[in-house]
């Protein structure tokens, strides 16, 4: 029996031995090679998924790559289309070299034969990132949908699973969101006839929520936890398409009116301030810092009614005092970045969880900038006050959502780099003293096949640190039904002035 | 008899071949625009991992040749032929008597699974994955029937539940509308094995009666013969009678728009003015194409400006005609959008051959290569697009080809220069624009003409005429 199963895994081995080609009389070239996707130089968690990639030029017919450390392992790859090191192997590697570089030596067979590229290094950092992202996949449209759904994402292999998707409902998802990534305190929007807000904490039952309320604009959107996971602040927006006639951006989602809210779980009441709900102002994407005592959101001067000059839109942003104990808004807005001076506009600010900085994507004018080409992200230095533009990260095309991993070390962002229409998750690092690595895309087992056959966007990457454990049957029956739970309103009555600084 | 039957089954056939290849041929070119069928791995895997994947695979095949209405017209009639002679095979199956059954009044009932089909895909949302569904139902049953009376049948029937709910039963997307439970399709699958059992049934009775008094005349001729023709006739004018030929109608204007068919749709609407939303659009175009709309702009039937570029709806036919006109008028951000919303709103969240081929387009005069490219290199992967695929894979980035392109290069003359801002309804401003900026672009000055006629709009109609005046 045992001969026989040796004689197996021998045949076995040979076999795939066998549809390996050995790289012969390579021509050198003394560049580095063009890879999809573009993994040279990157810094890489130490439990992220094998970076298989191909040749950026398609007519390579072979590709092979030989992976090597300082401690003399090695591991190989060839193939057709794309390299597909295995799992295991990859991971025993990388944990090998934790704070450590790797050398990739690429070789790739085109009809003249072999030619093996100058090697290319890969660093890995000794910053783990979390278990998994948690995305939307929608296609890139304006108004109507077609099939989309939540997805989870395990980033140490290629699993993907879907949490919820609308065949199982009537309507669209949108607006996930975990408290630091833990998914025991979860919300998620549910848009369309069956509209609701679902919520979860501390890992209990949904329950879906009626966000809307006689006193408040409209439904609550743009959720974000507070550390505590008792408060989640939301803006409430009245929000508008308009399209371009003759712009690299297509489409311009912008504000009418919008205001910032609490929601107190416990208390199952939407705390308002009328600072932060001004009709003069539209205030958004509100963010509790990472100490839970304050709110930093974005906030434009209102147009007049029945202008549509959205390009005179341009968001700042500011903070306001929160007392976690009382749910009090402080009664002073500061303006952190005056990026209207500027003739900017800032959207989807992110504090790290450390507290040490805060990410926001800056762009021409307006708050969608997941639509503007020329949007970029920027890294605020919160001990210092020094905002700059995150060069490693940014590309021509759209950098806009971003999120912080629970470490504060990685950030996972959507751009749309790859073609300018489909946004990709991409990932970087950020060290301690801000330093931002080269980006790196969303590893895949074969990227060009699968990034080429999906026509959907990643929207809203948020890091997860264990699977949601989300049950998707569950949930499209509470959505289904017609119960919604109602909020209360405590209205804070401070008052102060929009746009004092610091 | 055995030659019989088979006339009867080639006469149904034909019948159903004329039908779709005649009267319904639209009908079929509809199924085949909302559908993309890929040669690929990934797609196939997709499909049959569902139950009841293999038939919905089978139906999707199928489409992609709808392209052709007569191939379409050809492949229901043999689909519809098959379930009527398994229908007739079954109950010989279970009877074990070699075409008795058919000798019956009751043989006239082996058609009426194959005409509650044909009902079925009267309807535009139904989907031929459920034809197949049907009839792989029917091979199943057959196939038990082959295997000897005993316990090796009866393991055979176990398996077969289960492949069979695999391959068909277990199907959800036979119909369009994924809440709309689709019971002509259900009454097809039900009679296509119970009407077996009656006929079984009524036969083991009459073989009692007939054990002693077997005998045969011409009578066994004409008693199938007359039960066919009844059955034909009932089923038939049903058939007829629930056929929709208004929208049978809708969708040839829709679809001369797309294979831009401007002399087909001039004589059309002179033979018979059009009295739908989608035809006056389409009539609208193809006048504008001849330099005619605005001279003849009253000669026939309008529906005020909605007939000229209609307010695009949130489905996924009614934008296609007026996409169409954004895009030959040089509108082609608008054209964009509106097939690709078109696109989103396909009911069973397929994708459309014919809304790639426009994305691809769109993307390609914009100078959006890489997009482009991802439509066109998805298009390369199915039957009858690829070789469209390839040849536009051609131009990506050649800017010198894309100019002298005879359509391409007219359409980027023709798209806006000035950018400005416009929600979902279309206003004589975004006409104007088009036409003020570049003189040359004569649709543009004929939907405007037409504009300001239809809306009574004297003073731009004299701005218009005086600019034109002055330029020559």
């Amino acid at each position: 029996m045992k001969k026989t199963l040796s004689f197996l895994l021998l045949s076995l081995l040979l076999l795939s031995s066998a549809c390996t080609e050995t790289v012969s009389d390579a021509k050198q070239e003394t560049v580095q090679p063009r890879i999809y996707p573009d993994y040279v130089g990157v810094t890489i968690p130490v439990n992220i998924a094998p970076l298989c990639f191909g040749m950026a030029d398609e007519t390579a017919q072979l590709v092979d790559a030989v992976i090597t450390d300082c401690h003399g392992h090695n591991l190989h790859s060839q193939g057709e289309e794309s390299v597909d090191f295995d799992l295991e192997d990859w991971h025993t590697l990388l944990g090998q070299n934790r704070g450590d570089s790797l050398s990739v030596t690429v070789s790739a067979k085109y009809d003249d034969g072999w030619h093996t590229y100058s090697p290319f290094s890969i660093y890995v950092s000794p910053d783990s990132i979390d278990y998994g992202i948690c995305y939307r996949l929608i296609a890139p449209g304006y108004e109507v949908w077609s099939k989309m759904g939540i997805y989870e994402r395990d980033l140490s292999s290629f699993d993907e699973r879907a949490l919820i998707e609308n065949t199982q409902f009537e309507g669209c998802v949108n607006c996930h969101s975990f408290n630091r990534g833990n998914p025991a305190d979860m919300s998620l929007h549910i848009r369309g006839p069956h509209g609701a807000t679902l919520l979860r904490q501390n890992d209990s039952p949904l329950i879906a929520y009626d966000t809307k309320t006689d006193q408040t604009l409209g439904l609550c959107v743009y959720p974000y936890w507070h550390p505590t996971g008792r408060y989640i602040a939301y803006s409430t927006n009245t929000t508008r398409q308009l399209f371009h006639s003759a712009d690299r951006n297509r489409i311009e989602v912008f504000d009418e009116a919008s205001d910032l809210q609490v929601y107190d779980v416990e208390k199952n009441e939407l705390l308002l301030s009328p600072l932060v709900k001004q009709d003069s102002i539209y205030e958004t994407f509100p963010v509790f810092s990472a100490d839970g005592c304050s709110i930093y959101f974005c906030a434009a001067r209102a147009l007049p009614e029945g202008n549509h000059d959205l390009d005179s839109i341009r968001y700042n942003l500011c903070r306001i005092d929160f007392d976690p104990a009382t749910g009090n808004f402080g009664d002073c807005i500061e303006t952190i970045i005056d990026a209207e001076a500027q003739h900017k506009s800032v959207s989807f600010p992110r504090p790290s969880y450390d507290g040490r900085f805060l990410c926001y994507t800056l762009s021409d004018y307006g708050q969608f900038s997941i639509w503007h080409h020329e949007a970029d992200l920027y890294l605020l230095d919160l001990a210092t006050g020094e905002s700059r533009p995150m060069t490693g990260a940014n590309s021509d095309d759209t950098e806009s959502f971003h999120n912080w991993s629970t470490s504060s070390h990685w950030l996972v962002f959507s751009s749309r780099r790859d073609d300018g229409l489909f946004t990709r998750p991409y990932f970087c690092h950020v060290d301690g003293k801000g330093v931002v690595s080269k980006a790196f895309m969303l590893p895949q087992r074969n990227p060009r096949r699968f990034y080429r056959d999906r026509f959907l966007s990643f929207n809203v990457p948020e890091f997860i640190i264990r699977p949601t454990r989300f049950n998707g049957q569950k949930a499209s029956r509470i959505i289904n039904d017609e119960y919604r739970k109602n909020m209360g309103v405590r209205l804070n009555t401070s008052e102060g002035d929009f746009g004092s600084s610091q | 008899m055995k030659h019989l039957h088979l006339l009867c089954t080639l006469l149904f056939g034909v019948a159903v071949l004329l039908f779709f290849g005649l009267a319904y041929p639209h009908h079929l070119h509809y199924q085949e625009e909302y559908q993309l069928f890929l040669f690929d791995s990934t797609y196939v895997w997709e499909i049959v991992r569902l139950p009841g994947g293999v038939a919905d695979l089978l139906g999707r095949f199928c489409t992609q040749f709808f392209l052709f209405a007569w191939v379409g017209a050809l492949i229901i009639a043999l689909l519809l032929s098959a379930v009527q002679l398994l229908t007739l095979r079954l109950a010989s199956s279970w009877t074990s008597q070699t075409a008795e059954p058919s000798g019956e009044w009751f043989y006239g009932l082996s058609f009426v699974p194959s005409f509650l089909l044909w009902l079925f895909l009267l309807d535009e949302n139904a989907l031929l994955g459920g034809v197949w569904g049907v009839l792989l139902t029917q091979f199943a049953i057959w196939g038990c029937l082959q295997i000897p009376k005993g316990w090796k049948r009866y393991i055979a029937i176990f398996f077969a539940i289960v492949i069979l709910y695999w391959m068909a039963l277990g199907g959800s997307h036979y119909y369009r509308i994924p809440t709309t439970f689709p019971t002509m399709l259900y009454a097809a699958w039900l009679s296509a094995v119970i009407i077996p059992l009656l006929m079984l049934l009524v036969m083991r009775s009459k073989k009692r009666e007939n054990a002693q008094q077997k005998h045969y005349s011409l009578t066994s001729h004409l008693i199938p013969l007359t039960s066919y023709i009844l059955m034909s006739l009932i089923m038939g004018s049903l058939v007829w009678k629930n056929a929709n030929f208004k929208a049978e109608k809708v969708m040839q204007y829709d679809f001369m728009a797309c294979h831009q068919q401007w002399n087909r749709i001039l004589e059309t609407v002179n033979a018979e003015k059009p009295n739908n939303q989608i035809g006056v659009t389409v009539q609208n175009l193809a006048l504008a194409m001849h330099g005619m709309l605005a001279d003849h702009l009253f000669d026939y039937n309008q529906n005020g400006i909605a007939g000229l570029l209609p307010d695009v709806k949130e489905d996924a036919t009614s934008p296609m005609p007026t996409a169409e006109a954004f895009y030959q008028l040089g509108m082609v951000y608008v054209a964009q959008r509106t097939v690709f919303e078109a696109q989103e709103a396909i009911l069973d969240f397929q994708k459309s051959g014919r809304c790639y081929k426009r994305l691809a387009q769109t993307n390609l005069i914009n100078g959006n290569y890489e997009v482009a490219r991802k439509y066109l290199m998805a298009l390369q992967k199915t039957l009858f697009y690829r070789d469209w695929a390839n040849k536009t894979l051609t131009l990506l980035g050649n800017e010198e080809a894309i100019a002298k392109h005879p359509e391409y290069g007219r359409l980027r003359k023709s798209v806006y220069d000035n950018n400005f801002f416009f929600s979902d309804h279309v206003t004589p401003e975004m006409l104007e624009d088009l036409f003020f900026s570049n003189t040359d672009n004569r649709l543009a000055f004929e939907y405007l003409k037409a504009y300001y006629m239809l809306t009574g709009d004297r003073e731009g109609y004299a701005k218009l005429l005086l600019h034109t005046s002055n330029k020559q």
